[in-house]
């Protein structure tokens, strides 16, 4: 069989990255506080760390309030992911929400943003405060362990490239129908329907994982984000191309009005996935502006192994593409031997 | 027949994932949040799940197609 390289290729990216998206560890991180508020005076919290080993470092505890440091004065660790902390809190912090700061030797300084509700505002402390922990770094490969995602983080690899794909692929069919109007060949007629069905099984996949993934993040199977529906309208807008050429006898007059109607899906593809969600709130990433920019949505750890699972699938798509149109060829060359 | 077992499948697969807010009655909130199914690891295995499936799914169709080209040129 001729040129198999790209086929192996893709199947070592999708086993590459699937197996550092399930291996590589989480960072180590802050996930929850006993106390909901701080008032001011003695305050004991109880702080859960996940991916942590308390018992083998010192950690110090601190609380943020505006650009202002409280070290606790008694820090118990309990186990490698709990530690009891005592805070002398002064009166007067000025912002409404504070953080919650645990600072260790080996894994770093973490954070649990606006862990604790400040009862009662000041216009900043002025005693009692300290210098705030060192600003460390990690420098092992982890993904970053964020609130609400937590081990879930994973499915950007899988979740993800499955509409990177079906977008690869829809660019495809549309290629196919170009060449359509412009030639009339019954092959690129095929080709293009092949793409929109491979399509479609990719953009189901899609749905389907993301119901999964917003039922445990969002706590929805379905939330009504611009994004969701936005890909939901294009599925359906796919499968109006499925009806559309059922419903038309003549080859030729399908395979011409089919390749128009799939010019004007793929801009309203466009339109639905990757111009209208940026300009409402959503509850995806890069929402709002322009996600290719930004550097807070993909962390460090997560990129390679992304990038790779992106080209890995979209491989595996057109490998799925090649077999539906060699197969269309093999019907269309049986056809023909059939009516002679 | 092949598709009706791939659909009961994935129904299955749904039941089986679905019900990890009724297993944690009594727990609090911010376990259930935080840390329920190991830190949510249950949500990438079921997320991996449907995509094999959806896989399988796509070679039970291309079977079926070159079946019946097969059975066309006998």
């Amino acid at each position: 069989m001729k040129q198999w390289w790209w086929k192996f290729l893709a199947v070592g990216l999708v086993l590459i990255a699937s197996i550092a998206a399930l291996r590589t560890p989480l960072a180590p991180a802050v996930v929850h506080a006993s106390e909901g508020a701080l008032k001011p005076g003695p305050n004991t919290v109880t702080v859960l760390g996940y991916a942590t080993r308390f018992t083998q470092e010192s950690p110090r505890v601190f609380v943020e309030n505006g650009g202002q440091f409280i070290a606790a004065d008694q820090v118990e660790v309990l186990d490698d992911r709990r530690i009891t902390a005592r805070f002398l809190v002064p009166e007067g912090l000025r912002e409404d929400m504070s953080d919650l700061l645990v600072s260790t030797t080996t894994q770093g300084t973490m954070r649990l943003f606006d862990a604790f509700y400040n009862p009662e505002k000041g216009s900043g402390a002025l005693e009692g405060v300290t210098e705030g922990p060192p600003r460390t770094e990690r420098t092992d490969f982890a993904f970053p362990n964020r609130n609400i995602l937590y081990e879930s983080i994973r499915n950007l690899h899988f979740h993800v490239p499955m509409w990177f794909t079906m977008m690869l692929l829809q660019t495809i069919a549309l290629v196919f129908s170009i060449s359509v109007l412009g030639s009339g060949n019954p092959l690129h007629d095929r080709g293009a329907l092949a793409a929109v069905h491979v399509s479609l099984l990719f953009a189901g996949m899609g749905l389907l994982t993301g119901s999964l993934w917003a039922r445990a993040t969002w706590g929805g199977w379905w939330t009504s984000d611009a994004k969701l529906n936005g890909a939901a309208v294009t599925v359906l807008i796919y499968l109006a191309y499925l009806v559309l050429r059922g419903s038309v006898n003549d080859p030729a007059k399908r395979a011409r009005l089919a390749a128009i109607y799939n010019v004007f899906a793929y801009v309203l593809m466009l339109l639905f996935i990757m111009a209208l969600p940026r300009m409402t709130a959503s509850l995806h990433p890069g929402s709002g502006g322009n996600p290719a920019f930004s550097q807070y949505d993909l962390d460090d750890s997560l990129r390679p192994v992304f990038y790779a699972a992106v080209l890995g699938w979209m491989g595996i798509g057109t490998w799925l593409l090649n077999l539906q149109y060699r197969l269309a060829r093999i019907e269309i060359a049986h056809d023909h031997a059939h009516h002679r | 027949m092949t598709m009706r077992t791939t659909v009961r499948l994935f129904l299955l697969l749904v039941v089986l994932t679905a019900p990890s807010a009724a297993f944690a009655q009594g727990e609090p909130d911010w376990l259930v949040d935080t840390l329920y199914g190991s830190g949510k690891i249950n949500t990438v295995v079921a997320v991996v799940s449907v995509i094999l499936l959806g896989l399988a799914l796509w070679l039970f169709r291309l079977d079926r197609r070159i079946a019946r080209i097969e059975q066309r040129t006998k």
